[in-house]
Parts: C-alpha cells; sequence; structure tokens
C-alpha cells in the first residue's frame, strides 16, 4: 500500500480561486443548518444546539464578501463520521459534520451542535475558506471556558495570542434555546487568524 | 518531508489576492490531530435533470448563443484512485464574459437562453462530461487593461478529496497575464484543457480534462 503511494503519485491540478461568483444557487439549507433535517421531519442530532457566527475579514478590516465557508466537525460524541469511524457505536444517525454555506456579505451564521471532544482533544470545528484571490485556506476554532483548551495539542503548538484568535466567545442563549458563539476570521494583516497547511503537513 | 509550512504567494495586479492572502506562513499541523483536519463530504448533493448541458436552460429550448463545447475527463486523486460518484459544480460566464450572478456588475449582455450553472457526478470510472458554451473572456482590470482569460471554474466534492479549479484554453492570448495562471508557473499546462476533435455534430470543440485532487486529504484515509 505505502509503495503503491509513493510510486504512483500523480501530479494534481492546481487549485484555483474561486472567484467572486460562486453560484449560490449551489446553496443547501441543510449544510448551513445541521441542527435538523428538514422542518418537516422529526429527526436531528443528538447535543447541544449552537449557533457560530461572525465576519471575515480582509487585511484592511473589511468584509470579505462572496466567501464560501466549508465546516467539520464531530457529533456529540465526539466521533467523526469518517472512513476509520465505520460502525463505530458512536455514529449519530442524524449527523455527518460537514456544513457549507457562501456569505454574501462576509458575515456568517452557522447553526450545528455543540462537537463533542474527542480523544484528547478540546471541541472543535475545521472551517475551510474558500473566496475570489486566494485558494482554499484552512483553520480549526475552538470554543471559550473549555477545560481541555488547556491540553488540546494543536493549541499548545501556539502562541496565547493565536490560541485567543481561534477561540470563539460565549455571548449567551438565543431566544430559541441555541448557545450562541461569536468569532472573526482575520483572512491577512496584523491580527491574522492562523491558517493551517493541510495541503503538505 | 516538509518541516515548514507554505508561505502562500499574492496574485499580481489581483486587489483581492492582495487583500485576502494571509502574510504568515501557514502552521504545520501535528499528526496526533492531522486526522481532525480531513472533511469527509457525505454523498448527499443534489443534482436535477439536465443539468450536464448548460448550452440550453432546458431540454427543448434554444441554444444559447456562442460556440457550443464539451468538456470530459476523469477525476483521480494522487495515487491514481478514481473517484466515483464525485460531485462536480460547473460555473461559468456568458458568450459575452458575464456570470447570471447578482453581484456581477459588469453590465456585459446576458443571453436570454443561457443559464451558465452546472451540476455533473462521475460514474463508476471517474468519468465525467459535460457541455457548456464558450465561456467569453473579459476586462478584469479596466485601470491597467488586464482581462481575464476564458475559463471554466470547476469545484469537485468526494469524500475527503475536494478541490475548486479552473479549465483554461489552450492558445489565449490573456493566459499570460492572469494573475493566478502566473502562480502556477510550468504546472499551468495542467489546468488547460487539451482540445479533440468531436463526432458530435451538436458541439464544435471537445476539452479533454483530467482532473487530479491533490493534497494530503484527498489520500489520508487510504
Amino acid at each position: 500500500m505505502t509503495n503503491k503511494q509513493q510510486t504512483n503519485i500523480l501530479l494534481p491540478t492546481n487549485e484555483d480561486t474561486t472567484g467572486p461568483y460562486f453560484p449560490t444557487y449551489f446553496s443547501d439549507e441543510s449544510y448551513e443548518d445541521l441542527t435538523q433535517i428538514h422542518s418537516g421531519v422529526i429527526a436531528g442530532p443528538s447535543g447541544q444546539n449552537i449557533i457560530l457566527r461572525g465576519r471575515v475579514l480582509d487585511r484592511n478590516g473589511k468584509l470579505a464578501n462572496g466567501v464560501l465557508l466549508e465546516f467539520w466537525q464531530a457529533n456529540a460524541k465526539g466521533i467523526y463520521r469518517n472512513p476509520s469511524s465505520e460502525n463505530h457505536p458512536g455514529l449519530d444517525p442524524w449527523f455527518d459534520g460537514y456544513g457549507r454555506l457562501r456569505s454574501t456579505t462576509g458575515e456568517y451564521t452557522y447553526r450545528t451542535i455543540f462537537p463533542g471532544a474527542s480523544k484528547d482533544r478540546a471541541p472543535n470545528i475545521t472551517i475551510t475558506i474558500f473566496s475570489d484571490g486566494i485558494n482554499r485556506i484552512v483553520t480549526q476554532i475552538f470554543f471559550a471556558d473549555q477545560k481541555a483548551n488547556e491540553i488540546d495539542p494543536l493549541l499548545k503548538t501556539l502562541s496565547d495570542q493565536d490560541r485567543k484568535r481561534l477561540t470563539a466567545k460565549y455571548e449567551g442563549p438565543s431566544p430559541d434555546g441555541a448557545d450562541v458563539y461569536t468569532l472573526d476570521i482575520i483572512m491577512a494583516g496584523d491580527n491574522e487568524t492562523p491558517f493551517f497547511d493541510d495541503f503538505l503537513s | 518531508m516538509t518541516s515548514i509550512g507554505r508561505q502562500l504567494s499574492i496574485g499580481k495586479t489581483d486587489n483581492t489576492s492582495d487583500q485576502r492572502t494571509p502574510r504568515k506562513r501557514l502552521r504545520l499541523i501535528p499528526a496526533d490531530v492531522r486526522e481532525s483536519f480531513v472533511p469527509v463530504i457525505p454523498a448527499r448533493a443534489v443534482q436535477r435533470q439536465n443539468e450536464w448541458d448548460l448550452t440550453r436552460i432546458a431540454p427543448n429550448r434554444p441554444r444559447a448563443e456562442g460556440s457550443p463545447i464539451e468538456v470530459k475527463g476523469t477525476v483521480r486523486n494522487e495515487s491514481g484512485t478514481l473517484l466515483r460518484g464525485a460531485l462536480i459544480e460547473i460555473w461559468n460566464a456568458n458568450h459575452h464574459g458575464r456570470y447570471r450572478h447578482v453581484e456581477d456588475h459588469s453590465g456585459l449582455k446576458l443571453d436570454e437562453n443561457f443559464f451558465g450553472i452546472g451540476r455533473v457526478i462521475t460514474d463508476e470510472y471517474g468519468n465525467y462530461r459535460f457541455w457548456t458554451i464558450s465561456p467569453g473572456a473579459y476586462l478584469a482590470r479596466p485601470d491597467i487593461g488586464r482581462w481575464r482569460p476564458k475559463h471554466i471554474h470547476l469545484s469537485i466534492s468526494c469524500g475527503s478529496s475536494r478541490i475548486i479549479t479552473q479549465m483554461y484554453f489552450p492558445n489565449e492570448p490573456n493566459n499570460a497575464s492572469d494573475p493566478m495562471a502566473l502562480l502556477m508557473g510550468d504546472s499551468f499546462d495542467r489546468n488547460l484543457g487539451k482540445p479533440y476533435e468531436t463526432k458530435i455534430p451538436e458541439v464544435d470543440q471537445g476539452y479533454d480534462f483530467d482532473i487530479v485532487v491533490g493534497g494530503k486529504n484527498a489520500t489520508f484515509f487510504e
């Protein structure tokens, strides 16, 4: 298997910018709100509903319009739905963990459940940003007041300041009982969000 | 083996790239948290009938203006695995270089018969095929006279394989000054559709565009 991978590497197609016109036509509400399958169906994942919202800002502090955000997280029990968790008893039949939304203005509001902590980790959500002017950039965000933040092996690699830049602030409950968290993502500049190299590392 | 994260490059003459490209090096992901960085996109994508044919809004509607083309190819990951059931989302400008997008304020001409948005799914051999209208180039930076060359946007999602890219056309005069093409350097060739003669009377020209989804995520679970 390893040999095969080493000897059969194809040259990848280059990533390219999404451009300003990613079709809003491709939007799918079920990817923007993971707390329910559909408003007419009695089904939904276990866990505490949350609303994650914030702004995506550019180097000048301006809203980055037209960004496409993709989210990835574990279910309430901390289990990711991926090939290594096949048949895991902790999988939630109503939760895949993948979300996507395109923001016209650069502000985003995403509904999901609070991610469970997977083994030795603090609860987190991976966010991939596609937009005009860049190829994919990737980060992973955390939640305020989680004890596990202190021992998280990814947060441990970062400075105090960078940890803060990745920690969503708790704003209290929404009228419908979801916990509201806010986090701004700063694509470039002095207060830049840390981004991670998921392509090579 | 990488011991240092990439420093992303800024596209020359691309203002948005200047505003949005991170200035710090990307951070390396520690091996023990690597799996958490691999989104696995569920295969529940919607596709409506006839979305493979962008040359008409619907069957029995008139053909859009311009030159109808066919684009086909395979989708694989870096280790050569064919990606079956991959969702390909497609969008391209019309013959005049205009997108039917509420945020395209260029004022270029819309075509009544062109929607410019489609979706296809790869078959069991990783093959895809669609028809569209050969897109127009458009002036991206009127102040310096820089054009965006003809291109088709493609967004591919299949499990842990994910890429957004563009297919360009060979021998286009504006390829040489495109900021993103410049960043690709010699490997820009990989993003060119390869023309082939087609016997299908409905299209003027065919382009082969084989897609290889790179990066560690695409092969992480192999």
